[in-house]
C-alpha cells in the first residue's frame, strides 16, 4: 500500500522497516546465493585425474556439452515426460476433488477434509513411497486379487518401470496440487456462483465463466508446487523405477557421490535449474494465449470514479 | 482477504436447496477415492508393522515384534530424535526469518522487494537436489578450510539445509497476510505514540499470527520429511529418519521401520488433533488456514 500518510507526519517505522528484512537477506545469500554461485563456477571446470573433483583453471562449455551428450539427453526428455504428465495428471485428480472439498461437502467437515489431505505428509515420503512398494510387488495380494478376477493373467508388472514412478510422483505430489486448489476454489465464494446463477447462467456454466477463472490463481500455484519438485525428484525413481525409471536427480547426486566428478554434476545441475525455468515461462506463455481470447470477450470497462 | 469471521457464518444458510444431482454425487464418490488413494500406502505399511518377517516387504505372520524390536535399535531412536530437534530448530529459524521479512515485504515497498522476491522465486523453483549438491561442497569450505567450526556440526548442517525453502514460505505467507490486511491499525497505534517495536510486536506480529503459525508447521513438516538435502549434508553420528531409512533400502528394509513409522503417525494426528483444538478456542478454523497458506 502506498504511503499515505500526511506530509507533515513523522516517518518513523520507515528505517526499522526495511531493516526487518536484512537478517533473511543475510542468511539466503551465505547459504543460498553463495553456494548456486559456486555451482554455476565449477560448472565451467573439469574433473583433473582420478583422485580430484574439480578444477577451475582451465574454463570450458565443454561440461555442458558433454550434460548433452545423448545418454544424458534421454534421461532429460525423460524427466521432463514424467514431469509434465505427472503434473497433469495430479491437475486432473485434484481438481475435482478440490472443487468437492471447497464447494460440495458440508462446510463444517471441510477443515477436516483438509487436514486428511495432508496427513500423509506427516509420513515420511520414503515410509509411503515404500508403502506403495508394497502393493505394486507382483507376488503382493493386489497382484494375487487382480489375478483372481481375472483382469491380469500374469504377476503385475508395473514395479520397477515408468508406471511405477508415475504412479509414487502422482502420489506424492498430489496434496500439493489439492491445497492450493482447495484454497482457491474456497475464496470464489457462494454470493458469486448464485449471482451467478440468479443471472440465469447453468451449473456448467457458471464452473467454467465464474469459479474456474477465478480459481486460475490456485490451479497456477499448484502446477509449480508439483511440477518443480516433481523435475528435481530422485528418491520415487529409485525407490521405485529402478534401472527403467532414470530421472535427472539420480543423474546429478550420483555425479557428486560416487563419479565424483563435481564439474559435470554442477552443469546437470545447472541445465536442470534452466529446463525447469524454461518449462514455467513456456507454460506460463500458453496459459496466457489461451486466456486471452476468454478475457477480451468478458473484458468490462468500468469508468473511473472521481 | 475476508475478515476469518465472515466465512464460516456465509456459507452455513443455504444448504443447497434442490435435491443433489448426479454430478454432485459423482464429485463426492471422487473425492473418498482420492482420499483412499492418499491413505492406500500408509494404511499398508501400517498393517506391515505387525508383520513377523525377516524383511518388511514379505508377509510372515502376525505378532508385535517389530515394535519390541525397536527396543534394541537405538540407532531407529536416535535418528528420529535428531530428526525432531532439526524440524523445530529449522522452522524456529525459518519462522523468525521468514516473518521479519515478510513485514517488511507488505509494509515496506520499495524497489528492493522486486529483487527480493526475485529471490524468493528463484528460492522455490530450485529443485532440492540441487540445493543439496551447492550446499555440500560449501558447508565443507567453511568447515573446514574456512576454519568455522560449526558447520562441522551436523545438526547444524541440517537446520541450515532446511531452513532455506521454509523461509521462502514463511515469507509469502507473511506477506500475503499483510497485504490483505489494512494498514490503518499500525497507523493508528504510531499515532498513540507507541514506539516502533512496541507497534511491530503488539500489532503488527498479531495481525500476522495465523500466517506465522501455519508457516511454523509447514516447515516443521518440510524438514521432517527433507531426504534429499538431508541426504547430501549430514555428519555420521547426527543421521536423521529419512536418511536413515534411504540407507536401509539398500541393505533390506526391516519391519521396525514401518512399526517406528506407526508411531509418529499416531504422534503426529495427537499433536494435529490437539493443535485443531487450540486453534478452534482461538477462533480461527482449519479452512482459514488453509486460506493463509494459499496466500
Amino acid at each position: 500500500m502506498p504511503d499515505r500518510r500526511t506530509p507533515g507526519a513523522p516517518r518513523r517505522l520507515r528505517a526499522p522497516g526495511f531493516a526487518l528484512a536484512i537478517p533473511a537477506w543475510v542468511w539466503l545469500i551465505a547459504f543460498f546465493v553463495v553456494p548456486i554461485g559456486t555451482i554455476a563456477w565449477f560448472s565451467f571446470g573439469y574433473k583433473p585425474g582420478l583422485f580430484g573433483t574439480h578444477a577451475n583453471d582451465v574454463l570450458s562449455l565443454d561440461r555442458y556439452r558433454e550434460a548433452f551428450s545423448p545418454t544424458f539427453f534421454t534421461t532429460f526428455t525423460n524427466t521432463l515426460r514424467i514431469g509434465i504428465t505427472g503434473t497433469l495428471i495430479c491437475l486432473l485428480i485434484g481438481l475435482p476433488a478440490a472443487y468437492w472439498m471447497a464447494v460440495k461437502a458440508p462446510p463444517q467437515r471441510r477443515g477436516l477434509l483438509l487436514a486428511l489431505v495432508m496427513v500423509p505428509y506427516w509420513t515420511n515420503f520414503l515410509v509411503r513411497t515404500i508403502g506403495w512398494q508394497v502393493i505394486l510387488a507382483p507376488h503382493g495380494w493386489v497382484s494375487g486379487l487382480l489375478q483372481r478376477l481375472q483382469f491380469i493373467d500374469e504377476p503385475l508388472a508395473v514395479l520397477n518401470t515408468r508406471t511405477a514412478v508415475l504412479i509414487g510422483v502422482v502420489y506424492n505430489y498430489l496434496p500439493l496440487m489439492i491445497l492450493p486448489l482447495f484454497v482457491a476454489f474456497d475464496r470464489v465464494g457462494e454470493p458469486l456462483r448464485e449471482a451467478s446463477k440468479d443471472l440465469g447462467a447453468n451449473r456448467w456454466r457458471t464452473f467454467v465463466q465464474v469459479t474456474l477463472p477465478l480459481a486460475r490463481p490456485g490451479i497456477i500455484a499448484g502446477t509449480a508446487l508439483v511440477f518443480i519438485p516433481l523435475m528435481g525428484d530422485y528418491v520415487t525413481a529409485t525407490v521405485l523405477g529402478g534401472a527403467k525409471g532414470n530421472m535427472v536427480g539420480q543423474l546429478v547426486a550420483s555425479q557428486f557421490q560416487t563419479a565424483q566428478n563435481w564439474a559435470l554434476g554442477s552443469a546437470m545441475a545447472m541445465v536442470l535449474i534452466l529446463v525447469i525455468a524454461a518449462t514455467v515461462v513456456v507454460i506460463a506463455l500458453l496459459l496466457w494465449l489461451v486466456s486471452l481470447p476468454l478475457r477480451s470477450r468478458q473484458r468490462l470497462v468500468l469508468e473511473e470514479v472521481a | 482477504m475476508t475478515p476469518p469471521t465472515a466465512a464460516p457464518a456465509s456459507d452455513a444458510p443455504p444448504r443447497n436447496p434442490q435435491p443433489r444431482s448426479w454430478t454432485d454425487r459423482l464429485l463426492a464418490v471422487w473425492g473418498v477415492l482420492v482420499l483412499a488413494f492418499l491413505f492406500a500406502p500408509i494404511v499398508v505399511v501400517v498393517i506391515y508393522s505387525f508383520n513377523e518377517g525377516r524383511l518388511l516387504i514379505a508377509w510372515d505372520h502376525f505378532g508385535f515384534g517389530s515394535y519390541t524390536g525397536l527396543l534394541d535399535r537405538p540407532e531407529i531412536r536416535h535418528s528420529v530424535l535428531v530428526s525432531l530437534q532439526v524440524a523445530v530448530l529449522s522452522a524456529l529459524v525459518a519462522t523468525l526469518l521468514g516473518t521479519t521479512a515478510g513485514v517488511a515485504l507488505a509494509r515496506r515497498p520499495g524497489r528492493w522487494v522486486v529483487l527480493f522476491l526475485g529471490l524468493l522465486l528463484l528460492i522455490s523453483v530450485t529443485p532440492e537436489i540441487v540445493d543439496a549438491v551447492s550446499l555440500l561442497p560449501w558447508m565443507v569450505y567453511l568447515g573446514q578450510d574456512a576454519g568455522l567450526v560449526i558447520f562441522n556440526n551436523g545438526l547444524v548442517r541440517l537446520v541450515v539445509g532446511h531452513s532455506l525453502f521454509s523461509t521462502a514460505v514463511v515469507a509469502y505467507l507473511v506477506r500475503a497476510r499483510l497485504v490483505g490486511l489494512d494498514e490503518s491499525l499500525e497507523e493508528a497505534s504510531a499515532d498513540l505514540y507507541a514506539l516502533p517495536w512496541r507497534t511491530f510486536r503488539q500489532i503488527t506480529v498479531p495481525l500476522a499470527m495465523p500466517a506465522v503459525l501455519a508457516g511454523f508447521l509447514l516447515s516443521f513438516t518440510l524438514s521432517l520429511d527433507n531426504t534429499i538435502v538431508s541426504a547430501f549434508v549430514q555428519v555420521s553420528g547426527s543421521t536423521p529418519w529419512p536418511v536413515y531409512v534411504l540407507s536401509s533400502l539398500r541393505s533390506g528394509l526391516r519391519p521396525e521401520i514401518a512399526a517406528m513409522s506407526t508411531i509418529m503417525l499416531l504422534l503426529t494426528l495427537l499433536a494435529l488433533t490437539l493443535m485443531a483444538i487450540v486453534l478452534r478456542r482461538a477462533g480461527d478454523s482449519a479452512t482459514d488456514i488453509a486460506r493463509n497458506i494459499g496466500g
